[in-house]
C-alpha cells in the first residue's frame, strides 16, 4: 500500500509537526550558550564599563561632584546597541544553523517552531536581567553617579510589568524582524536582499514625504507621546506578528540550494 | 579476489566450490556465514548470500536451522563429476583453437603433454 | 513495498532540466548505487527525496508519504551530503551532541569508534576541519545514524584510500548487522561496484540504467581486433561505444552469449570483460544510444537470468 501525495505544493501535504522535535531544535539553537547568552552578556558588561567611565568622568570633572550634569545621560540610548545585537544573533541563528537543522532531517516548520521558541526564551531571559538592571540603577541612584542606562526618558521606566513587557516586547521585535530578513536571504540570497532593502528604503522615503506632504509630523510625534513607552513597545507587536507570519512563509519555501 | 565482468554470485559458488573439492572445506563442515562471506571479500552481503543459495539449492551445502552452513555429504564427489565435464570444454578446446591458431597440430600437443609428465 | 516510489518527477532551475521525467523505485534493505557524471542530477533527486527541494512536478512517496515538510517521515531519514553545511561556532563535538536529537537509531558507542577509527578531533572547529576529516565527519553520522534510509552524497571526497576502504568495511559490517536502506551516490564506481546490490545510472537528469547490480556485471563485453573483424561481429548489434586505431579497433557490445563468444574467438577477437566504471563510462558518453543500449542491456540479462 503506497500513498502518493503531491510533493509539489506544501500546502496540500499533510505537513505535521513533532513537538520533541521542537525542543530539540531549541536545544540545537542552545548548543553553543557563548554565541546565544555569553556574548550578549559580554557586550552589555562592555557598552556598561563604557558608559560608567563616563559618568565617572563627568562627575569628577564637574566641582563639587554634580550629579546634575550627569542626569543629562538620561538621554542616553546605549542600550540600544543589545537589541540591535539581537537581530545580528537573529540572523546567525537562521542562516547558519537552518542548512544544518535540514541536513540532520528537521522539516522548515519544525525549525521554524523551535527558532520562535528560542526567540521567546531569550527575550525572557534577557528581559529579566534589564529589568532588574533598571531597578537596580534607580535604586543605587544612577550606580550613585546619578548616571542613566537601563533607565532612561523613554525606557526601563514605570510598573514591574511595564518595563518587563516593554524590554521583552522589544527583544521579541529585533528578533523576529532579524530572522525575516535572513530568511529572505536564505529564499532569494543577494537579490533578495537587495529588493528587500530597496523596498525598504522606498517605503520609508515615500512615508516620510507623506506625512511632510500632509504637515502631519506634529501628529505623528503626539501618537508617540499619546502612546508612551509602554504602548509603542506594545504596538510593536504588530510588526512583530508580521514578521514571524513573513519569516515562516518564505522559509516554508526556502532551500538549502545556492 | 573478486573479477570484473562476471556475476560476483558465481564466482562465490564457484569458490566454496574450489574449497570443498581441495578439501579445505571437508565435507559436514561449517561454511563461513554470509556476512563473514560479504566482510572477506568486501561485497554485499545480499550478494554472498545469493552465492550460499545456489550451492543450498543444488544441495552442495545444507543448513542447520539457526546454527549455519555446511558441506552436504557427497558433495565432493558430485563437483568432482561435473567439474569432469566441464573439463574439455573449458580448458581443452581453448587449448585445441590456440593451438590450431600457432600451427601447432594434435600430435605436437600430445607430445607436449607426455613431455610435461616426465 | 518500495521504501522511496518516484513518478514523472521533474525539477527544472530555469531553463536547466535538472532531473527529467524520473520513475524509480528503491527497495527496503538494499544498498542502492547512484552513478552518473558531476552535474547528471544525483544531489538534484536525493534533495528531492529528502524534502530539501521542491519538485517542479511528478510525485514522491517516502515510506508511503511525502517527505516534504512531514516529520513522521524525516526522522527515519539521514542525508549525507558533500556540501552539507554546519552552524559557524559548532566544534565536531558540537555534531555528535546534537546527532541523537534527530536520529532516534543513533549508538554512541559505535559513533565513538568510528571518531577513534578516522582520527577525528573532536574539539576542532568545523570550519577548520580538512575536506577529508569533513567527510569523514559525514560518513561517521551516515553510519551511527542507521537512519532506515540512509543518503551517502559523494561522501569520500579527500578521504585518503585507507579511509576509503574503512568507510566501505564499517558500511558492509553495519549493513549486515542492521539492515537498512542505503543510497550512495558516486562517481569512484570500481571502487564500490561489489558493495552494490542495486545500480541505477544518471545522465542529465535521466534515469539511463535501473537494474541489478549482478545482472549488470556481464552485460557488456569489449571485443578487440581488426577493424573489419570487429565490423563484422558487432554488425546487427548493439554497440556501446566504439574506438579505431589504424586498422585496429575495439568495440563495446551488449550481453554476449557462450556461442557469441566462441564466435568471436573464432574470428580472432579478443574478448574482455566490462567493469561497472567502464560501463557507465560507455553509457554516459552519449546519452541518445546509451539510453536505447541500456534497455536492451537490461532486458537481454533480464533474458539470461530465466535461462
Amino acid at each position: 500500500m503506497t500513498t502518493l501525495v503531491s510533493a509539489t505544493s506544501p500546502a496540500a501535504s499533510h505537513a505535521t509537526t513533532s513537538a520533541p522535535r521542537v525542543v530539540n531544535v531549541l536545544r540545537l539553537h542552545l548548543t553553543n550558550k557563548f554565541t546565544t547568552l555569553g556574548l550578549p552578556l559580554l557586550i552589555l558588561s562592555f557598552i556598561f564599563g563604557v558608559n560608567y567611565v563616563i559618568w565617572l568622568l563627568i562627575y569628577t570633572s564637574t566641582p563639587g561632584g554634580d550629579r546634575e550634569a550627569v542626569q543629562g545621560t538620561q538621554y542616553s540610548g546605549s542600550i540600544a546597541y543589545v537589541f540591535i545585537y539581537m537581530a545580528i544573533i537573529a540572523v546567525q541563528v537562521v542562516l547558519r544553523t537552518f542548512p544544518f537543522a535540514l541536513g540532520f532531517s528537521v522539516t522548515r516548520r519544525d525549525f521554524a517552531l523551535g527558532t520562535a521558541l528560542l526567540f521567546g526564551v531569550l527575550s525572557l531571559i534577557y528581559s529579566a536581567i534589564l529589568t532588574a538592571m533598571s531597578y537596580l540603577e534607580n535604586a543605587t541612584d544612577g550606580w550613585g553617579l546619578g548616571g542613566h542606562m537601563f533607565s532612561t526618558v523613554w525606557y526601563g521606566t514605570g510598573s514591574l510589568g511595564e518595563r518587563f513587557s516593554q524590554e521583552f516586547f522589544g527583544l521579541l521585535f529585533f528578533f523576529f524582524v532579524g530572522a525575516a530578513i535572513s530568511t529572505v536571504y536564505l529564499r532569494w540570497r543577494a537579490i533578495g536582499q537587495t529588493v528587500l532593502w530597496g523596498a525598504i528604503v522606498l517605503i520609508g522615503v515615500a512615508a516620510m514625504a507623506l506625512i511632510t506632504l500632509t504637515n502631519s509630523w506634529a501628529s505623528v510625534g503626539q501618537w508617540f507621546v499619546d502612546a508612551g513607552p509602554y504602548g509603542v513597545a506594545a504596538w510593536s507587536l504588530v510588526i512583530t506578528a508580521a514578521a514571524a507570519l513573513f519569516g515562516f512563509l518564505i522559509l516554508r519555501r526556502a532551500t538549502p540550494v545556492a | 579476489m573478486i573479477e570484473d565482468g562476471r556475476p560476483i554470485f558465481v564466482q562465490i559458488a564457484e569458490q566454496i566450490e574450489n574449497d570443498i573439492i581441495d578439501g579445505t572445506l571437508p565435507e559436514e563442515g561449517q561454511v563461513p556465514s554470509t556476512n563473514e562471506f560479504a566482510a572477506f571479500h568486501r561485497i554485499n552481503p545480499a550478494t554472498a548470500g545469493k552465492g550460499v543459495n545456489v550451492l543450498v539449492e543444488n544441495g552442495t551445502l545444507y543448513k542447520k536451522r539457526g546454527i549455519g552452513m555446511f558441506v552436504s555429504p557427497g558433495a565432493r564427489e558430485r563437483l568432482l563429476v561435473a567439474r569432469r565435464d566441464e573439463f574439455e570444454k573449458q580448458y581443452l578446446r581453448p587449448l585445441i583453437a590456440e593451438a590450431a591458431k600457432l600451427g601447432i597440430t594434435r600430435d605436437q600437443i600430445a607430445k607436449l603433454l607426455q613431455k610435461d609428465e616426465v | 513495498m518500495s521504501v522511496v516510489e518516484i513518478s514523472n518527477l521533474t525539477k527544472r532551475f530555469g531553463s536547466v532540466l535538472a532531473v527529467d521525467d524520473v520513475t524509480l523505485s528503491f527497495e527496503p534493505d538494499v544498498i542502492h548505487g547512484l552513478l552518473g557524471r558531476n552535474g547528471a542530477g544525483k544531489t538534484t533527486l536525493m534533495q528531492l527525496l529528502t524534502g530539501q527541494d521542491f519538485a517542479t512536478s511528478g510525485t514522491v512517496s517516502v515510506f508511503g508519504a511525502t517527505p516534504v515538510e512531514n516529520a513522521h517521515v524525516m526522522k527515519h531519514i539521514c542525508f549525507i551530503k558533500e556540501s552539507q553545511k554546519y552552524p559557524e561556532d559548532f566544534r565536531v563535538k558540537h555534531v555528535f551532541k546534537n546527532a541523537p536529537l534527530f536520529f532516534e537509531n543513533w549508538d554512541a558507542a559505535f559513533a565513538d569508534k568510528l571518531i577513534g577509527e578516522f582520527r577525528l578531533p573532536l574539539g576542532r572547529r568545523i570550519k577548520k576541519l580538512s575536506r577529508g576529516q569533513l567527510s569523514a565527519l559525514g560518513v561517521i553520522v551516515g553510519l551511527a545514524s542507521r537512519a532506515p534510509l540512509t543518503f551517502f552524497d559523494e561522501p569520500y571526497l579527500g578521504l585518503d584510500a585507507v579511509a576509503r576502504q574503512l568507510f566501505y568495511d564499517r558500511l558492509l559490517e553495519d549493513f549486515a548487522e542492521h539492515p537498512r536502506t542505503v543510497i550512495l551516490s558516486t562517481h569512484l564506481i570500481d571502487e564500490v561496484q561489489n558493495l552494490l546490490e542495486h545500480v541505477i545510472v544518471i545522465n542529465e537528469g535521466r534515469i539511463l540504467v535501473d537494474s541489478d547490480a549482478e545482472e549488470l556485471r556481464g552485460s557488456a563485453t569489449t571485443v578487440a581486433g581488426t577493424a573489419r573483424a570487429v565490423d563484422a561481429f558487432t554488425a546487427g548489434r548493439t554497440v556501446l561505444s566504439r574506438q579505431g586505431l589504424g586498422s585496429l579497433a575495439q568495440a563495446t557490445v551488449t550481453r554476449l552469449s557462450a556461442e557469441d563468444r566462441s564466435a568471436a574467438a573464432a574470428a580472432g577477437l579478443d574478448i574482455a570483460p566490462v567493469s561497472l566504471q567502464q560501463l557507465v563510462v560507455s553509457l554516459s558518453g552519449d546519452a541518445d544510444t546509451a539510453a536505447a543500449a541500456a534497455s536492451s542491456a537490461t532486458t537481454v540479462s533480464r533474458k539470461g537470468q530465466e535461462r
